[in-house]
């Protein structure tokens, strides 16, 4: 599981059917500083993250496959949840002072 | 699932079981500093390396696509396949604002 960044969204119309209904965001990993690492990752929202809201992303498929009701999806990184605060330092969208 | 840009195309002349017929797409993976913006393709190459994906939607060279990586690349076949990497969203328009 990361701690990730919203920093955008996806439409694409031919796709996985199992992704039909589902937004796809662009999360980007962030340290807890909210440093940018690593490569941004497309992730099926289910919660409705909005932009630069902080969340955490997980990549078990078993469980996005679950969520999106079909065994034969390739889902894999999934929003679990809505960032309110990390200690110390961060507020829900407020990057921590260096 | 990370987003590439399709930069070629590939077969393969002998195949094990399973994979036949299969096409399969070099795709150079979008990092944050080369990522679409709108309906277009980022301009060049990013530094992550290549990488082979299987294709059952249909990418050709130029698209954006979503590839799934991993275990679940091979969960939509049946029997699940040699695969790692699988085309999942034929991308149409990405909306990107990186905070800086």
């Amino acid at each position: 599981m990361f701690l990730a960044r919203v920093e955008g969204n996806v439409t694409a119309t031919r796709k996985h059917p199992s992704f039909e209904g589902w937004r796809l965001v662009v999360c980007q990993p962030i340290a807890r500083n909210g440093s940018p690492e690593g490569t941004p990752q497309v992730a099926i929202d289910g919660l409705g993250a909005g932009l630069h809201q902080r969340v955490v992303i997980s990549s078990d498929g078993a469980a996005a496959r679950k969520a999106v009701g079909d065994d034969r999806s390739p889902a894999r990184w999934i929003i679990i949840g809505l960032v309110d605060e990390v200690t110390p330092g961060t507020t829900a969208l407020e990057d921590a002072v260096p | 699932m990370r987003l590439g840009k399709v930069i070629g195309r590939v077969t393969l002349s002998a195949v094990i079981s399973g994979l036949q017929g299969a096409r399969w797409l070099v795709v150079s993976p979008c990092n944050r500093d080369h990522f679409p913006q709108g309906a277009a393709a980022p301009e060049g190459l990013s530094r992550e390396p290549s990488l082979v994906v299987y294709d059952n939607l249909g990418g050709g060279v130029g698209d954006v696509i979503g590839f799934v990586e991993g275990r679940e690349a091979a969960q939509p076949l049946e029997p699940v396949a040699a695969i790692d990497a699988i085309n999942a969203a034929l991308v149409d328009h990405v909306f990107h604002s990186p905070r800086r």
